[in-house]
């Protein structure tokens, strides 16, 4: 080798061994959060935002040395959108994804991320697959999924004495599977289903299904609808006085935003939460002043949900000191949080779904300085009622 | 019969909506996809008007005088200049509209729910026998029936009215007559897009305000238009009840299938009568 002497080879050769070391330390923790910005979950699509931004300032705004920079996408609601956004954030060297919030998005980003082997953080979406037939090595989910919801609606009926039970779910997978499920419980329980309808989403109207769960005798109606359609049909409820003759009730039906475009028609309507600010424990009291401080209000359960998830992310990355996605992955999936918002959470090895203990709430009328509308926590279910055993 | 007042309800919403529409396509030759979002924003303003004021009925007549003044800056700034022989242009620009509409109500007022309560007198419901049915809801069809029959009477028995159907089967002919046929269509859209707002404002309580609630009710509007026919107001009010009246009894016997029920009616009118059912034949110079 003329021209090169032992030491040039030498201080090549060591270049090339830290070449591994160098590239595995980025210059900044960058997270590509793909959640809706437009449209009717735009509003979520906000909160989860603004709950990641308190953790993040929370801790100084960096990771294992280094700064936390989130670039965010709109997915405009649409699973093909947000592959595509997905796509380019790959391309931008993200350490991980955080979002969707629909299922079908987050499904989506989770088959491209596992390609990757980029970490996704759930912490909205709530279809079972995603931790059940469709789960990956690579996502995990800290909020609750559809089961646990509809566990807790389960729970709450058995207590309260109902002797009939009206369903009303909107026509689509999730919600047909969690009133199949509500409704084998019920029947296992001695229970009986008075009637059931499936509207399509994005049905404008619900007076004649509320004039029909009226005239069926039931004690309790079960709404399997979300957002716009859950808003909807409490709204027309009322307008008939139903909530006064049957309870109405639903996994996620209801919370302070939900309750404020209703009216005082929501008043007495009840719903598993996940999350809520009245929590007495230090961290949800951290999270609640912070949150005041930043935004001027309370955080909603979306953003309880995205701050807990990404705090305890965020603190187990921090302890493994590495880079390397698969130890994040083995440390995380091992991991509990005895002191998250929502109390003790552990995260199943085995399914990657975290597991605690869920909220059962009604709206009340509140007084200042909470809002004028506002949940009260009724009961609290523990995790081996509301998750399915393991494996 | 419960069912039947809901489905009256819902028709009536339509007609308030779909009137307007078929006004403006059958007079001004324009696919209006901006209706949806006059529509929001009319709603949008009467929550705004009804907040401030504490009076739905303040709110009822503030909101549609504001959005048709609106409408009518539209037609003159973007419209005017396009009128002619491609119609592609003008559905472009009224899709632009639209989501200018979108992005200024979402700056304006965000991206959560806003509702307006009813007022004190409609807030309960009514119980006529074994019917039990709010008193909003009557008094939506009682409302939407005397717009439609004060829109019925405008268009057939007065010099107005005359005027606006002889434009719509010969402008030519009308201005040749020394009518300002740029004016008429200026008032037409403004009182379509008002019409719309109206809309808005009676849907306000009934569910709940969103940014995407123009987008839901324009299937429907077009829906109506096409059935009825073309600027013909008694084929709206009739296709609009019509489809109020599928929804309504769909939900009532067969809720997973409203949407294929009354998309069937839709493809079915095309098909055996495109004009739409109730379009009569008129001479053209």
């Amino acid at each position: 080798m003329a021209g090169i002497n032992r030491r040039t080879l030498m201080t090549g050769a060591a270049s090339l061994l830290a070449l591994p070391a160098l590239a595995a330390e980025p210059d900044a923790f960058r997270i590509g959060g793909i959640v809706s910005f437009s449209g009717a979950y735009g509003i979520i699509g906000q909160s989860m935002r603004q709950g990641v931004e308190v953790a993040i300032q929370e801790r100084g705004g960096t990771v294992l040395g280094k700064p936390i920079v989130v670039q965010w996408e709109d997915d405009e609601t649409k699973p093909q959108v947000a592959v595509q956004k997905a796509t380019r954030l790959l391309s931008s060297n993200v350490q991980m994804f955080f979002g969707a919030i629909i299922s079908a998005s987050t499904l989506a980003i989770m088959k491209l991320a596992e390609q990757r082997k980029i970490p996704v953080l759930v912490t909205a979406s709530a279809d079972d697959r995603i931790t059940g037939t469709d789960k990956s090595r690579y996502a995990f989910r800290t909020s609750g999924n559809s089961y646990s919801e509809n566990m807790s609606v389960v729970q709450h009926l058995k207590s309260s004495g109902a002797k009939s039970v009206y369903g009303v779910a909107a026509d689509y997978n999730v919600m047909r599977d969690g009133w199949s499920l509500v409704k084998q419980q019920l029947g296992a329980a001695g229970i009986a289903v008075a009637g059931e309808d499936f509207p399509p989403v994005g049905t404008g109207d619900y007076a004649v299904i509320v004039d029909k769960v009226r005239q069926s005798g039931a004690q309790a109606v079960v709404v399997l609808l979300t957002g716009n359609d859950g808003i909807t049909f409490v709204k027309q409820a009322g307008a008939v006085g139903l909530n006064d003759k049957v309870r109405i009730m639903g996994p996620n039906l209801m919370d302070e935003l939900e309750a404020k475009a209703v009216g005082p028609a929501s008043i007495g309507v009840q719903s598993a939460i996940r999350y809520h600010f009245t929590l007495d424990n230090p961290r949800n009291k951290r999270l609640v002043e912070r949150y005041r401080k930043m935004f001027n209000d309370y955080p909603d359960p979306f953003v309880g949900e995205a701050y807990d998830g990404m705090s305890w992310w965020l603190d187990v990355i921090e302890a493994t000191g590495s880079w390397d996605h698969d130890r994040w992955v083995d440390a995380f999936e091992h991991s509990t949080r005895a002191d998250s918002v929502d109390g003790l959470k552990t995260m199943q090895a085995c399914n990657h779904q975290a597991v605690s203990a869920g909220l059962w709430a009604e709206v009340v009328k509140g007084t200042a300085p909470l809002p004028e509308l506002t949940m009260k926590i009724l009961d609290t279910y523990p995790a081996n009622v509301l998750y399915a055993a393991c494996g | 019969m419960t069912t039947l007042l809901i489905g009256l309800s819902l028709g009536m919403l339509l007609v308030l909506l779909s009137a307007g529409l078929s006004l403006i396509f059958g007079m001004l030759g324009v696919v209006n996809f901006a209706h949806g979002g006059f529509y929001m924003l009319g709603a949008y303003l009467g929550f705004q008007v009804a907040q401030w004021t504490g009076n739905f009925w303040l709110a009822l007549v503030i909101s549609p005088l504001i959005v048709a003044a609106v409408g009518a800056a539209v037609e003159m700034l973007t419209l005017r200049p396009l009128y002619g022989p491609n119609p592609v242009f003008q559905v472009l620009l009224t899709f632009g509209i639209v989501l200018l509409i979108y992005e200024a109500t979402r700056t304006l007022w965000g991206l959560g729910y806003q509702t307006i309560a009813p007022p004190a007198a409609l807030a309960d419901a009514v119980h006529l026998g074994s019917v039990e049915i709010s008193a909003y809801r009557l008094f939506i069809i009682g409302f939407g029936a005397l717009v439609a029959a004060a829109m019925f009477v405008v268009l057939e028995r007065t010099p107005i009215g005359v005027l606006i159907r002889a434009a719509s089967a010969n402008s030519a002919m009308v201005s040749c007559l020394g009518v300002d046929i740029a004016l008429l269509r200026t008032g037409v859209f403004a009182f379509g897009t008002g019409l719309a707002a109206l809309g808005g404002v009676i849907a306000g309580p009934v569910s709940p305000i969103q940014l995407e609630m123009g987008f839901a009710i324009l299937i429907d509007c077009f829906m109506v238009v096409v059935i009825g026919g073309l600027g013909n107001i008694r084929g709206a009010v009739i296709g609009a009840l019509l489809i109020g009246l599928i929804r309504a009894y769909g939900a009532r016997y067969l809720a997973s299938w409203i949407d294929v029920l009354t998309y069937s009616i839709f493809v079915l009118v095309l098909l055996v009568r495109p004009q739409g059912l109730f379009a009569t034949a008129e001479r053209r110079a």
